[in-house]
């Protein structure tokens, strides 16, 4: 469940078949996420008796991020490996009195749902609020936390409270607030900002903080506990004002596994009966006086009716217009970033093949740096470190630059191989016409070579096309991004893949063909000739 | 043919020298070929006559001695910026004709035969391009103005690549085997070429297995073997009363096969 570098969503793999077929009528593409909601649905009741189950495998396996994750979950300092946190106590209380041993599940934390729905795990325990859309799809517990929302903001800043961001902002412009995506700070800044805020999306609470005290954002909004146990690692913020909002931590299970939800609805009564939970939050200095609501305000998850159409096409004609929009931030991102990659990768090639020896030296140390580390690793130092040296770039400047970086160290070495394949006595014909080397490269060899190079670089503006989605842990909300914040916010997780995939191949599609085609028209030409020798 | 006195001397070596490591392939040559002079260079595989004529237009960098094109001399210790300004002298006076052709294949026979003339001489493309419709049209190729090398065969592609080194207006043509990658009716087309430009005053020097051109043909014949000229003279006296055991030895050989 690692998430790394691409697209790996946790998508069930039905979903993808589903969008795969073309959606030539709506009616097919009804009937395909139907049945794969079908499939979802059976394959869910066949892990029916989940408390038996848990039971005898002595294991509850509960889906958590460590990342940024405290103090909720996350690494002990003292021993790395392994995971400390309010949440895994509480899970070792609960599961002290049910019987199994609790196993911590690494997750992305906006994809810990649909990891639900494939059954890796058998409950979501990471400060999830409860929201009617998710009650829907899901079963919810009762709650074990009652949270506000914390802004954090620059000490001695513009921003003192949540009320300051819903002003207008002194220079006209709108007030940057860094939020976790899919969280319900995110809600929260969207519905109470008047319309002055601009969320930025995150996919950790601290990546958050870090662009706050970057000056990337003006402000971030936080759940309170995470915003009191980061603070003493960001002393140039502070809690600015009284907290915000208000919502319940519940824990979700799939639908149909009622007596598991039951058993742990009795284990968090009686612990906050007994003053566990109390004893609990105090130690990692989250108790507030609310949570004493907690032992009366128990029922309410999970009576609440719910509202709206939360499944298929009613879901998708919805929210389907922004998932168009993050589309639109894709296209952006790959052909602002590949024409770069393909000039600076051609001009790294020249100079490993043809420079002297220590710029090719040097060039080839740059393709293996920026080959050998991963793209999200590049796009966070541009993003989060470079402004400490004083290099503050935007978040769609910091994208565009990294993944062209990034892929020109692929080009180059693309670059390399067509340029080699060219055969020597192209270059000695150029040169004894009287051309100089560099005419020679410009007027005989490269134009060669690039027609050598157009699949590979083809398949490659394909693999960036994709890759774009790595944006997402520097704020940009792109297709992938976007889905994951609709299927974790709405559950449309079957939906949302089928568009999102749909939407990517209307994309791709025409590159392939585009490359074919001019492969074909290349072929027409004949086969290539004067290369005996 | 022996009176060259009082033609000027277009291509001069004194001493040529190179080593591949510690191996020595050309072991101190020197030769003269005058303005119109056909020099053609016959000898066993192996013994240095590709080298020697790459080392004339500094594809092949030598390791003592020196050339002089014109009145442009490379040496082998010029100093390499020099040596780089010298040398796009002499490619610019001296053409070459490759054993592979070596065709632009993404160009067409026009547009292979106009580049340089457009890049290296800058020249007006209408004029380039009136110039490369002539010299396509007096190789036979002017049929196939539009065709790209991977269409033609063997033969047009060689007079293809005689006709884009003729756009360049060399003093001197250098063919590196010129019929050697080419069936007998394909060399022969080739060679008809050869014997035309030669008629025409062309200076060349030509490396070449075909000894009916070089008797032919040329002016002046030289005998390479094991990196050292082992004799010259006119044709007449090479091919009917070579002086040395070397030279019968190989003659012999070529002319029994």
């Amino acid at each position: 469940m690692e998430e790394s570098s691409g697209p790996s969503l946790g998508i069930p793999p039905l979903a993808i078949l589903s969008a795969v077929l073309p959606p030539r009528h709506p009616s097919l593409l009804r009937c395909v996420t139907l049945a794969a909601l079908a499939c979802v649905f059976l394959s869910s009741a066949a892990w029916a008796d989940s408390l038996a189950k848990v039971r005898e495998s002595h294991k509850l396996r509960y889906g958590s991020d460590a990342e940024g994750g405290g103090p909720y979950a996350y690494p002990n300092p003292a021993n790395p490996r392994d995971v400390v946190g309010f949440e895994v106590d509480l899970m070792g209380l609960l599961c002290g009195a049910l019987g199994p041993d609790p196993v911590f599940v690494q997750g992305q934390w906006d994809s810990l749902l649909p990891t639900l729905d494939t059954g890796r795990i058998d409950v979501v325990v990471n400060g999830y609020e409860w929201t009617s859309a998710r009650a829907q799809r899901y079963l919810a517990t009762r709650p074990y936390y009652i949270y506000e929302l914390q802004v954090m903001a620059p000490s001695g800043g513009a921003v003192r409270t949540f009320d300051d961001l819903s002003r207008p902002r002194p220079d006209g412009r709108k007030w940057r607030v860094g939020v976790l995506g899919g969280s319900a700070a995110e809600t929260f800044a969207n519905a109470h900002g008047n319309g002055q805020i601009e969320v930025l999306y995150f996919n950790g609470a601290t990546d958050a903080m870090m662009a706050v005290k970057n000056g990337q954002a003006d402000a971030t909004l936080q759940d309170l506990p995470a915003a009191r146990f980061y603070k003493e690692h960001y002393p140039s913020l502070e809690l600015a004002g009284p907290p915000v909002g208000r919502g319940l931590y519940v824990m979700y299970l799939r639908k149909g596994d009622e007596a598991l939800r039951d058993a742990l609805d009795r284990g968090i009564t009686r612990l906050a009966l007994n003053g566990d939970l109390r004893t609990l939050y105090e130690r990692y200095g989250i108790w507030t006086d609310t949570q004493s609501e907690l032992a009366s305000e128990v029922e309410q998850a999970s009576t609440k009716a719910a509202d709206a159409s939360s499944h298929g096409l009613g879901l998708i004609r919805s929210y389907g217009p922004t998932l168009i929009w993050a589309a639109g931030m894709t296209i952006v991102l790959s052909f602002a970033a590949m024409p770069i990659a393909i000039v600076v990768g051609l001009l790294v090639a020249l100079g490993r093949l043809y420079g002297p020896p220590w710029m090719a030296r040097i060039l080839a140390l740059y393709v293996e740096v920026l080959r050998g580390t991963p793209l999200m690793l590049q796009l966070y130092v541009l993003y989060f470190l470079l402004p400490e040296l004083g290099v503050e770039l935007p978040a769609m400047v910091a994208g565009i630059v990294g993944l062209a970086i990034n892929y020109s160290a692929y080009e180059a070495e693309i670059y390399r191989a067509g340029l080699q394949a060219i055969p020597v006595g192209q270059m000695e014909a150029a040169l004894a016409l009287g051309m100089s080397r560099t005419m020679a490269l410009r007027r005989v060899i490269v134009p060669q070579a690039m027609r050598i190079v157009i699949p590979p670089v083809t398949n490659d503006f394909i693999a960036l096309f994709k890759d774009t989605s790595v944006c997402s842990v520097i704020s940009i909300v792109e297709l992938t991004k976007r889905y994951s914040i609709l299927a974790n916010s709405t559950g449309g997780v079957v939906e949302f893949a089928a568009l999102t995939a749909v939407l990517y191949l209307l994309m791709s599609l025409p590159l392939s063909w585009f490359s074919r085609w001019f492969e074909r028209r290349l072929a027409a030409e004949g086969p290539r000739g004067g290369l005996v020798g | 043919m022996n009176d060259r006195s009082g033609t000027e001397v277009t291509i001069a070596v004194r001493d040529l020298v190179k080593n591949h490591g510690n191996l020595e392939v050309l072991k101190g040559l020197s030769l003269e070929v005058h303005r119109g002079e056909v020099a053609a260079i016959i000898g066993p595989s192996g013994g240095g006559k590709s080298t020697f004529l790459r080392c004339l237009n500094g594809l092949e960098r030598f390791s003592g001695g020196w050339v002089r094109i014109e009145g442009t001399t490379l040496r082998h210790d010029d100093p390499e910026a020099r040596r780089e300004a010298t040398l796009c002298l002499v490619r610019r006076k001296v053409g070459m004709v490759f054993q592979g052709f070596h065709l632009f294949p993404h160009l067409t026979a026009l547009q292979n035969v106009i580049e340089a003339p457009i890049c290296v001489l800058r020249e007006p493309r209408p004029q380039a391009e009136a110039k490369g419709l002539a010299l396509l049209d007096r190789v036979g190729l002017s049929s196939k103005l539009h065709a790209k090398p991977g269409q033609l065969s063997g033969g047009q592609q060689q007079r293809v690549a005689i006709a884009r080194t003729l756009a360049m207006e060399p003093s001197a043509i250098l063919f590196d085997e010129p019929t050697s990658a080419l069936d007998p009716r394909m060399t022969g087309e080739v060679l008809a070429v050869m014997a035309d430009l030669a008629s025409d005053g062309q200076t060349m020097i030509v490396v070449t297995h075909a000894m009916g051109f070089a008797r032919q043909v040329a002016n002046s014949v030289y005998v390479f073997g094991g990196g050292q000229i082992v004799e010259s003279g006119p044709p007449e006296q090479i091919f009917e009363a070579p002086e040395t055991e070397a030279a019968r030895l190989f003659l012999a050989e070529t002319l029994a096969a």
